[in-house]
């Protein structure tokens, strides 16, 4: 049986590449969205992941940096440097804003950090300065490239003009990335020099960051401390419930797209072939034998259409950021693994109908009546 | 299950379809045995209930009344679920249309029934390949049937139909599609299964010509087997014809004929047509 179902599904070369073709764009189409999705947040928590800090502390009540505002006084900064366990302490200020190039705003993540902080500072600097110096921003290449800005070029960053003073890489995102600015620019433009958004801390070796910042808890008062992963966790599970609908959506109209090819190819294959079914049934055949054939045609179709949507999305995340390097795609194992299972299900979902066509199938039909 | 002798049993068998007002009686107590090496052709009008019998004898058609056994099987006491295993095993069907699973080649045709029957898929195809040898088909093994003539799909059909060596063929109208010489090969084919084999044939048709391979030709009409059908040979053309047309006598012997053209030049020389090399009239029964 498993024979005839795959030189039923093969016979007809054209139909089976368009099924396959369809199943396949259907399931790319969330593995990309889902991938699209998943390296914008891998990068939404790119400064709190490269930031060199082992403990975040916020205002009181303040667990994200998105859709909230820490603001804490500058004396907080001193006050955990003190704390047991503590090796270096870097307050930074941070603002959600725009840069303006060439006639364009860009939406940019602002960081304010002190010169020569130890932590906080721009990472991966591929071109320029390695920190900001006054009145000098450093951004990411990718907006740079698309502003078509350089180092040395000017930009209105903070509502004042400031020099790209250097490029880093890996912060950008489809929405926004990140720029470094000196601390003291920042609390200028801002306007407030007793404030800051944000200490970064760094625990002794062989401390333990959760404990750290249990003590920084206790002992600062009104702030609230996390562990980078953490703070990251946060952030990410923010920016995920903020974008749940919109990736279920995305994901259901894939997944029923996907259903209704399957549906369609397998169902109108079992009804052309109605009749050499039906000889089968006179032949001897069951109806559980007849089934299995158009499961494993259902599977089959759906298996290959995967295999070829998930080529595609790889080819995809390959070739994308070349053209655009503020699309980052990231196929996790844990996506893949849900798409798998859904589109195992799907393709039993999609021979119900077919198979039903054929437990209703009388033998007899087949034979003209005299 | 009651075991009896070989070959096939129809006693008294009745379908009736619908019921009160509507209902209708398709077959109406019918009998019938066929002796394994016979061949049986069953012929009658359109709506005779013809294929509803042939139906009823394969199981694919329950009887309302009667009992149908075969090689001592009662298939009208089996359940439903027991049906389609006795079909595989004791069955061989030969379909008007051929019915070859067109996306399989000529092999995988015939071998998938016996897989089907629980025979290993290299015993399968070894059985497979050598019936359509025997059928001259051997060279055409990996052909697609849609590369076949009608002739040779019908062989198909045929080597499929015995590949599980089955105790009863039953035929529906199988040289209806097929050209003269074709289907002269087709009944050929059948008479040798019946005569070579052992088998026990049934055909349903309303081919005249299959008349000249029947051991015994059955006339249904109205659900119901009529009176016995007399055959016999024309002595002037050689086509064998029902009795009861132009006939003439001589030297004590009734001669049938197709048309008058035959029977005048009979007359004109009887002495030439006549004789020891002409059969008599055959005649048969019903039962």
């Amino acid at each position: 049986m498993f024979r005839l179902a795959i030189a039923n599904l093969v016979q007809n070369k054209t139909r089976f590449a368009v099924s396959v073709g369809g199943v396949g764009l259907a399931l790319t189409l969330v593995l990309f969205f889902g991938a699209v999705f998943a390296g914008a947040q891998s990068r939404l928590t790119v400064y709190i992941d490269r930031a060199g800090a082992d403990v975040w502390v916020s205002q009181q009540g303040v667990r994200t940096m998105h859709m909230s505002e820490s603001a804490l006084p500058a004396a907080v900064a001193e006050d955990v440097k003190s704390i047991p366990g503590v090796e270096e302490v870097v307050p930074v200020l941070y603002t959600e804003g725009v840069i303006e190039a060439n006639g364009k705003d860009y939406i940019v993540y602002v960081f304010g950090v002190p010169a020569g902080a130890p932590l906080g500072g721009p990472e991966r600097v591929t071109e320029g300065a390695p920190e900001p110096g006054p009145g000098e921003i450093v951004i990411d290449h990718a907006v740079a490239s698309e502003a078509g800005i350089s180092v040395g070029d000017e930009v209105m960053a903070l509502g004042q003009p400031m020099t790209v003073a250097g490029l880093t890489s890996g912060t950008s995102t489809l929405v926004s990335s990140v720029s470094f600015v000196r601390f003291e620019d920042f609390a200028a433009a801002r306007g407030e020099g007793q404030v800051i958004s944000f200490v970064l801390v760094k625990v002794k070796p062989g401390e333990s960051p959760v404990t750290v910042a249990r003590v920084i808890e206790a002992q600062a008062g009104d702030v609230t401390a996390q562990t980078r992963q953490e703070f990251a966790s946060e952030e990410r599970k923010l920016v995920q419930d903020m974008s749940a609908d919109i990736i279920s959506i995305m994901n259901t109209a894939g997944y029923v797209t996907g259903l209704a090819v399957i549906v369609l190819t397998i169902y109108i294959a079992t009804v052309a072939r109605r009749r050499e079914y039906g000889v089968l049934k006179a032949l001897g055949v069951r109806n559980g034998r007849l089934f299995q054939i158009v499961f494993v045609q259902a599977f089959l179709t759906v298996v290959i259409g995967l295999v070829f949507g998930l080529g595609l999305t790889l080819a995809l995340s390959v070739v994308i950021p070349e053209f655009n390097e503020l699309i980052v795609l990231s196929i996790s194992t844990g996506s893949l693994l849900q798409v798998s299972a859904i589109s195992v299900l799907l393709a039993g979902a999609a021979a119900l109908l077919p198979a039903r066509q054929l437990a209703g199938l009388e033998p007899v039909a087949i034979i003209r009546r005299g | 299950m009651k075991m009896e002798a070989k070959g096939l049993h129809v006693d008294r068998v009745t379908k009736r379809f619908g019921s009160e007002d509507t209902e209708v009686v398709a077959v109406r107590e019918v009998s019938l045995s066929v002796e394994p090496g016979e061949v049986v052709l069953i012929m009658g009008p359109s709506g005779s209930g013809k294929t509803t019998l042939l139906l009823m004898l394969g199981g694919l058609l329950k009887p309302t009344e009667g009992t149908i056994r075969i090689d001592g099987v009662e298939l009208s006491a089996l359940s439903e679920s027991k049906l389609p295993d006795i079909r595989l095993r004791h069955f061989g069907f030969i379909f008007q249309d051929f019915n070859l699973l067109s996306a399989l080649n000529v092999l995988d045709n015939v071998s998938i029934a016996a897989e089907l029957a629980g025979v290993t898929r290299r015993e399968a195809r070894r059985r497979a390949a050598a019936l359509l040898g025997e059928l001259g088909l051997g060279r055409r093994l990996r052909f697609s049937p849609e590369k076949l003539s009608g002739g040779e799909k019908q062989r198909v059909a045929i080597a499929r139909a015995l590949v599980n060596d089955p105790a009863l063929i039953l035929a529906d109208e199988p040289t209806a599609n097929l050209d003269s010489s074709h289907g002269h090969e087709t009944m050929r084919l059948l008479r040798e299964i019946a005569k070579g084999r052992g088998r026990a044939v049934v055909i349903v048709s309303h081919d005249q010509r299959i008349r000249d391979i029947a051991d015994r030709v059955l006339w249904l009409e109205d659900g119901q087997f009529k009176e016995a059908v007399t055959m016999a040979v024309d002595p002037v053309c050689g086509m064998t014809i029902e009795a009861g047309g132009p006939m003439a006598v001589y030297e004590g012997v009734t001669y049938h004929f197709c048309a008058e053209g035959c029977r005048r030049d009979f007359e004109e020389n009887p002495g030439r047509f006549a004789g020891p090399s002409v059969p008599p009239a055959a005649v048969t029964n019903v039962t």
